[in-house]
């Protein structure tokens, strides 16, 4: 594994997708296993009337955010707002502390409705008459933007499209930030949303596949993904004495036939999400530690790793095992303690990105 | 922060298919624009674009967006110049950092026009876009193993891609990045500048009292830029230049207007100074952001007068367009040429002296004698983002 | 519905002016900085509104700016520009 020369404490998670929004919603989807699905009408003859998917609810920005200012802000940039805002609440940094924090937002699709509207906008009403707004709403950095705006975090700020490796891609970012000493405090994570045509493209590609109602993740064999939502949000800090919830202090990404993947942590947490291409990879895995895996309770997308970073922060401040534990498991269910969990994404041409989490010696209950 | 050595630079743009032509034609003052070559649109008026010449699409083989074409092309002269094999660098943490606006956006016109009318579209559009980030298919390409991300920064994701490969390579995380910008002409684009009212229907005027927009253009450029451990064991290839530098500031005013007094812009130039250690008096010249919008010049001259007023400074978008994710790797370029070559173009569309403004662009191709430059770069959501740069040993 | 009328629904409904009604919006209040407190992007969106529904141009914000001041400055300049 490689280790940071700076581990990265984990000072606040905010998480919100088809589970609700908060710690406490995330973490009773994750006792269940998994969260209700909503059926989504298509809008399109070809396939499923309805396909289920994980929906996200923004009504709690409100308490944040006054209800003039998000007038001209779609969903997509709205979640990343609450993402940010529950992460900060639960860091316990009040917006007035926010002018030196870096902001990274990693996003695999973008602003994928707004930007299927300015496109109908343009074919609609013809190129003279295409929606500025639209357009404006629709560029990838559009969610950082909005909290730089609304936090007034006027430090560096960036944007990141690379996937499913969009987390781990976002994290080395932060990881030179805190360990150069650019800022002390960063802000990073995830923002991914649903629309009828990626819904359209997911059922093109999988025609031949029953439509699951949830992920069957160790079902390798089997598409079982369901499309969602959602953002997770981390606050990331250079002082261990905030790491509430311990540490990020490894990460890697790579090609796996390179690299062999080595995991050194007591769980391992996968990010299989029903997408059978990428189930053979993760079936092959050989690892002496117990697996778990939460896809079922946010669903598939992108930024999916975001929330399993969230996961792995929980369970290590917790000292429980959420989601689903791999059946034969090697080791008895029961854990007693541990120090450490890893995250471990694996994705197409071969590219995996591995993260670990320790607990902090002394960090405060 | 360390000299961070580059050994290797890829460009192409309107002005040129390499450095050397895009200089050459820059100082003949070329400017190379035209109707857009590979789409239509219908505006009152056209607006002029600057379209990279002589690179034609690929055949329908490769599912490729133009913009990774364009990156992978950039980074494969830039390979070239720095004298590494494929498996050399396979040997070593590599890393890949590309910035791009259209690379990575979903504008899939003709895909949604038919789904919208209940037809069933041929994938290839989804397909190609799943395929095409720019950083994954520079990292396939050449087999690499390190971290690999497109930023996502609009016209600042150049800049902040080779800033923070420079982090990277600071960090240790890696010993090599391949670093850069790319971003194709494209409809979605064309149109939506237009409705922001911001697309000039004549060639573009930088800093000019009748400046009324910008023009779109398109290219790539790349760095390679090597850490002091990698450096030492190859002192037999001259250095390019250095990157000393890298600052960045969010103005957090307004999605597409600047802050009216360079927030942002400030502190991303203080960060660069005090992280390189340079002195500002120091600088041969700034290459600035300067598209020819209203806004965007106003808030750079300020910028200038009060912080840099007695350095030379120009815009070369007048010769390129304005290359969004790629403006800011090209004029790195650009800023790192011109230091070897101790001469600037002119600023390229002056005419008259906006009163409003104390600093004037350079108005004739100018020698400057120095080793250090400064690359600007002003983005939608309010990122700003500098680069220090040093002379390098040709 | 008069121009007025039809310019105060647009600004409600394509701007997503959610707490305001028609009636709240004078003829003569500034729509821009004070009064309604509309932006730079706002005025953009409006001159594409304007070309939508009343076929209209706006080509600029030179000519856009005196237009814009408020709703009775705008119907009025739709108004000549139509050639009533």
């Amino acid at each position: 594994m490689t280790l940071l020369k700076q581990p990265m404490a984990i000072q606040g998670i905010g998480c919100i997708g088809g589970f609700g929004c908060g710690n406490e919603s995330f973490v009773a989807a994750l006792k269940d296993g998994y969260s209700q699905t909503t059926p989504i009408e298509s809008t399109h003859p070809t396939g499923q009337r309805y396909l289920p998917a994980l929906l996200a609810n923004t009504d709690r920005l409100t308490d944040f955010v006054p209800r003039r200012s998000l007038r001209r802000i779609d969903h997509f940039s709205r979640m990343a707002l609450l993402g940010g805002y529950l992460a900060l609440e639960d860091a316990g940094l009040a917006v007035e502390d926010c002018g030196r924090i870096g902001v990274i937002v990693a996003s695999g699709y973008g602003a994928a409705t707004t930007t299927f509207n300015f496109l109908e906008s343009i074919i609609d009403d013809g190129d003279s008459c295409a929606s500025p707004t639209n357009f404006s709403n629709s560029v990838h950095n559009v969610a950082a933007a909005y909290l730089s705006m609304q936090l007034q975090a006027l430090g560096p700020n960036l944007t990141i499209s690379q996937f499913d490796m969009s987390i781990s891609a976002a994290l080395y970012n932060a990881a030179c930030w805190l360990e150069q000493g650019r800022v002390d405090t960063v802000l990073v994570g995830g923002v991914d949303e649903h629309s009828s045509l990626l819904n359209y493209c997911y059922q093109r590609y999988f025609t031949d596949s029953v439509v699951a109602e949830r992920i069957a993740p160790f079902n390798f064999e089997q598409q079982s993904a369901v499309v969602a939502e959602g953002a997770a949000f981390l606050v990331l800090s250079r002082q261990p004495q905030q790491a509430k919830y311990g540490v990020i202090d490894s990460l890697v990404a790579g090609d796996f036939n390179q690299s062999a993947v080595k995991i050194d942590s007591d769980l391992l947490l996968i990010g299989a999400d029903g997408h059978r291409s990428y189930g053979e990879i993760y079936a092959q895995l050989s690892t002496p530690q117990p697996v778990y895996n939460c896809t079922p309770c946010y669903g598939s997308l992108p930024v999916g790793q975001g929330f399993d970073l969230a996961v792995a922060a929980l369970m290590l401040r917790n000292q429980e095992c959420y989601g689903i534990a791999r059946q034969p498991s090697r080791e008895s269910v029961e854990v007693n303690t541990f120090n450490s969990v890893s995250s471990l994404k694996c994705t197409a041409n071969d590219q995996f990105s591995l993260i670990r989490l320790s607990r902090q010696e002394c960090d405060h209950a | 922060m360390s000299h961070v050595c580059v050994s290797g630079i890829g460009c192409l743009c309107a002005a040129g298919d390499t450095l050397d032509e895009a200089v050459s034609s820059m100082m003949a003052g070329q400017r190379h624009a035209g109707d857009p070559p590979l789409f239509e649109a219908s505006h009152p008026h056209t607006f002029p674009v600057f379209a990279v010449r002589s690179f034609l699409p690929e055949t329908a083989g490769d599912v490729f967006l133009r913009t990774s074409q364009l990156a992978l092309n950039a980074a494969q002269q830039a390979i070239t110049q720095a004298q590494w094999s494929g498996d050399e660098l396979r040997k070593l943490r590599v890393g890949v950092c590309i910035g791009t606006t259209v690379g990575s956006t979903m504008d899939v016109e003709s895909f949604y026009d038919e789904y919208r009318q209940s037809r069933d579209p041929e994938m290839l559009a989804i397909d190609c876009f799943l395929d095409s980030n720019p950083a994954a298919v520079i990292n396939r390409h050449f087999g690499l193993n390190g971290p690999c991300q497109t930023i996502v920064n609009a016209c600042s994701s150049g800049t902040d891609a080779i800033g923070m490969a420079a982090m990277w390579i600071e960090s240790g995380l890696c010993d090599v990045v391949i670093a850069g910008g790319a971003d194709e002409l494209c409809r979605t684009t064309y149109n939506g500048f237009a409705s922001l009212q911001i697309n000039s229907p004549v060639l573009s005027r930088p800093f000019s009292v009748d400046r009324c927009g910008l023009n779109l253009g398109e290219g790539a450029a790349v760095l390679i830029l090597e850490s002091e451990q990698v450096r030492e064991k190859r002192q037999h290839i001259a250095a390019q230049g250095y990157v000393l530098g890298y600052g960045s500031g969010t103005d957090g005013w307004h999605l597409t207007a600047p802050h009216p007094e360079g927030r942002g812009l400030k502190q991303a130039l203080a960060e660069a100074f005090a992280m390189s250690g340079i002195d500002r008096q120091q600088l041969a010249f700034v290459n600035t952001h300067g598209t020819g919008t209203k806004d965007n010049d106003r808030v750079e001259s300020l910028v200038l007068a009060d912080e840099l007023p007695t350095i030379p400074f120009h815009s070369t978008k007048g010769y390129t367009g304005h290359t969004l994710g790629a403006a800011g790797a090209i004029e790195a370029a650009f800023t790192l040429a011109f230091l070897q070559q101790q001469q600037i173009p002119a600023s390229a569309g002056f005419s008259e002296q906006d009163p409003e403004f104390s600093v004037t662009p350079v108005l004739e191709n100018r020698a400057i004698s120095g080793e250090v430059a400064l690359s600007e770069s002003l983005a939608f959501g309010g990122n700003n983002a500098v680069l220090i740069l040093g002379k390098g040993e040709l | 519905m008069t121009l007025k009328e039809q310019i105060k629904q647009i600004l409600i409904e394509d701007l997503n002016l959610e707490d305001i009604t028609a009636e709240e919006i004078a003829d003569d209040e500034p729509l821009f900085g004070e009064g309604l407190g509309l932006d730079s992007l706002d005025a953009v969106e409006l001159a594409v509104l304007v070309q939508k529904n009343f076929g209209v141009e706006i080509k600029d914000m030179e000519e856009g700016r005196p237009a814009l001041q408020s709703v009775q400055a705008l119907a009025q300049f739709i108004e000549e520009k139509q050639g009533k």
